[in-house]
């Protein structure tokens, strides 16, 4: 090539064709680009596939949670937010989920579900957990999730079974003992023997969980849990299912438990039994790490308690009682295990005393609480219950009626018991230490929930009141607080027999 | 002819970067599949005044009334986040304060069964005493319940929890009804 003289000249002006290889190629290049972005779009950062029903949708992830509302399109449930409420309210044919977002309570189908995790509000609306999504969202649904690949499937079928809110209560009567178990829908149920001393409440497409609002009076049940689809009732030694029965208005589940009389043996001479001593339970309020009121000079409710219940316990052994004390020392007492000793030793009377205080320190005076049971709901409930049975609807038997019935007597006769128990104290109260009468009250109070025999609350005086809480650490007020104590279980004892 | 050209390379980026919006998340193919039908915010309207009765606790332990005159709207959760931040405001007369705390309403929550939760931040120490755990539930259960007579009960909750109890004494975990004994005889 050297040597070779370069020259320049102008070429002419390419044909046609030239021009439409060229568009031909660009055009192959936004085809190849456009290609190239697709899967981008297919699978954009930040976001997860969900499938349901061979539609496919990207859902935004918000943080660790999932963008709500592109899920809700896909499954096709209606979804509005309340603005006066704040809650969203979502709607799939007959099932309705209320949430709020940063509260873990959720509403489904009118029920309040607690949750594990809170949604929160996010650029889409509201998102929420994969187990959120499962358990809150898809269940009530009846769909489910599934991990598919790199996102996840929504299946028919609710892996987790919906909620039926139990309310369990029992009570003993001579040799057996009922236990209804109140439902907040209807569900069908099956109740076998399980293993060792075990019952077993089988609920069909539900999963319960226990609401302990109602007493449990019985010494033959000493447990129930549940677990899944089930419920697991534990019975003390020797006791077995003698029946179970579901009835509906409202819809409830009556076990029968009690051990099958054996033969009666005879023997060649009864022996003459000497007559029991009744036993008085007295529970000294708060103990241990519970130190309950305080006064501003230090006196402790824990200790205030305990020194009037020896008090008491010894005046009232000297008169013939039986007493125990549900501590003896400063020591923890779960609520329900002071009554549950009152109802084992079968006592004729349950005291817990405590002593009281306010924010503002000029209340003083003592006062007298006996349990109320019946809130509206329950009273409803159970005036509900009392008609429907009372028309004799056929089919139910007559057996679980007159259970039901006599159960209901018998709370009512040992609130009325209560009541007159409430009433001797306070009047004893009264006038033996000229305290201010703030009478006698009615309230739920968790210690005497489940007691079987009359059972009340004793406020003896306000730690928070300097001129009360004086008197309070005296030890010779403490002895006539003892002695009022005394005499209004006594008179209360000696009227009732 | 080069300008034609050009114009017809300008038509077909155009056409491909519309195609692209169509395509992406949240674009024109996404919204014609959307069965999602977003209910309108209420217009608001201002709430008529009304007369309501509120539940102050005494010196003798018992609840004394105070009349108020406030906007109290139709819906039933609203209304008792009123009447609870009514009661929670403290009362006029000399009467007690509902909480011996500066409580604040969390929330509340309506269930199916005529049950309203009432969702309060927790004391920051714990409260003593059967008589600040009575008078803090039913100032707030008997007021509720007196006002908003659809209600069956009410059931107290702390920082979005269930509470057994209080200070030890009364039985928080269930909706609580109207307890008439503890309501000042006028």
């Amino acid at each position: 090539m050297a040597g070779v003289p370069r020259t320049w000249v102008r070429l002419p002006p390419p044909p046609p064709c030239f021009y439409m290889r060229s568009i031909t190629h660009i055009l192959a290049l936004l085809v190849v680009l456009f290609l190239a972005a697709l899967p981008a779009q297919a699978q954009p950062a930040g976001t997860v596939t969900f499938s349901f029903d061979g539609n496919v949708a990207q859902v935004p992830r918000f943080g660790s949670r999932i963008e709500l509302m592109p899920v809700l399109q896909l499954i096709g449930a209606q979804a509005g937010y309340s603005q006066a409420a704040g809650t969203y309210v979502i709607q799939l044919g007959n099932h309705q989920i209320q949430i709020t977002p940063q509260v873990r309570f959720a509403l489904v189908d009118g029920e309040l579900e607690k949750t594990n995790d809170a949604a929160v509000v996010s650029p889409g609306g509201i998102a929420v957990s994969e187990s959120y999504l499962d358990r809150v969202i898809l269940s009530p649904f009846a769909y489910h999730l599934e991990r598919s690949g790199a996102g996840y499937r929504i299946a028919p079928g609710a892996m987790v079974a919906p909620v039926v809110t139990v309310r369990a209560a029992a009570a003993d009567f001579g040799t057996t003992t009922t236990l209804v178990l109140t439902l907040s829908r209807h569900v069908a149920v099956t109740v076998t023997a399980g293993a060792g001393r075990e019952l077993l409440v089988h609920f069909s497409d539900a999963r319960p969980q226990l609401d302990g609002s109602l007493p449990m009076r019985s010494r033959r049940i000493v447990a129930i849990r549940a677990a899944a689809n089930t419920l697991k009732i534990e019975l003390a030694p020797g006791q077995g299912l003698l029946a179970s029965h579901q009835l509906t208005g409202p819809d409830r589940v009556i076990v029968e438990v009690g051990r099958r009389p054996p033969t009666p043996v005879p023997t060649p001479v009864a022996r003459a039994r000497k007559p029991k001593r009744p036993t008085i339970v007295i529970d000294p309020g708060h103990g241990g790490a519970d130190s309950g009121a305080v006064s501003a000079s230090g006196l402790e409710e824990k200790v205030v308690s305990l020194a009037v219940a020896t008090r008491l316990a010894t005046l009232l052994k000297r008169d013939g009682y039986v007493v125990r004390l549900t501590r003896a020392g400063d020591e923890t007492r779960a609520l329900t295990d002071r009554t549950a000793l009152a109802n084992r030793l079968d006592a004729v009377a349950f005291i817990s005393l405590h002593a009281n205080a306010s924010t503002v320190s000029s209340v003083r005076g003592a006062e007298t609480y006996y349990m109320s049971l019946h809130d509206a709901t329950d009273a409803h409930a159970a005036e509900t219950a009392r008609k429907e049975n009372a028309a004799g609807a056929p089919g139910r038997r007559g057996g679980s009626q007159l259970d039901l019935i006599l159960w209901d007597m018998a709370q009512a006769r040992v609130l009325n018991r209560s009541a007159l128990l409430a009433l001797d104290i306070q009047r004893q109260l009264n006038s033996f230490l000229d305290l201010p009468d703030r009478g006698v009250k009615q309230a739920p109070f968790v210690v005497l929930t489940g007691a079987t025999m009359p059972a009340v609350l004793v406020e003896m005086g306000f730690l928070s009141n300097p001129a009360e809480a004086g008197q309070l650490a005296d030890p010779a007020y403490r002895q006539r607080l003892a002695e009022a104590l005394a005499r209004g279980i006594e008179e209360f004892l000696r009227s009732s027999s | 002819m080069i300008r034609r050209v050009l114009l017809i390379v300008a038509v077909l980026v155009a056409l491909a970067a519309i195609a692209f919006w169509a395509l992406r998340p949240g674009g024109f193919a996404r919204k014609t599949t959307a069965s999602l039908t977003p209910v309108p915010a209420p217009t608001p309207t201002p709430a008529p005044e009304t007369r309501v009765m509120l539940l102050f606790p005494g010196t003798d332990g018992a609840l004394h009334p105070e009349l108020r005159t406030v906007p109290l709207p139709a819906e039933l959760n609203q209304r008792v986040r009123v009447i609870v931040s009514q009661l929670l405001a403290g009362p006029t007369a000399r009467l007690l304060p509902v909480a011996g705390y500066p409580a604040r309403l969390l929330d509340v929550f309506i269930d199916g069964r005529g049950n309203a939760y009432v969702d309060l931040s927790s004391p920051p120490q714990p409260l003593t005493g059967s008589f600040n755990e009575l008078m803090l539930a039913y100032s707030i259960v008997d007021s509720v319940l007196l006002n908003c007579q659809e209600l069956k009960g009410v059931q107290l909750l702390f920082d979005d929890h269930e509470v057994q109890t209080l200070t030890g004494h009364l039985d928080l975990s269930r909706p609580l009804a109207l307890n008439k004994s503890f309501i000042a005889a006028q």
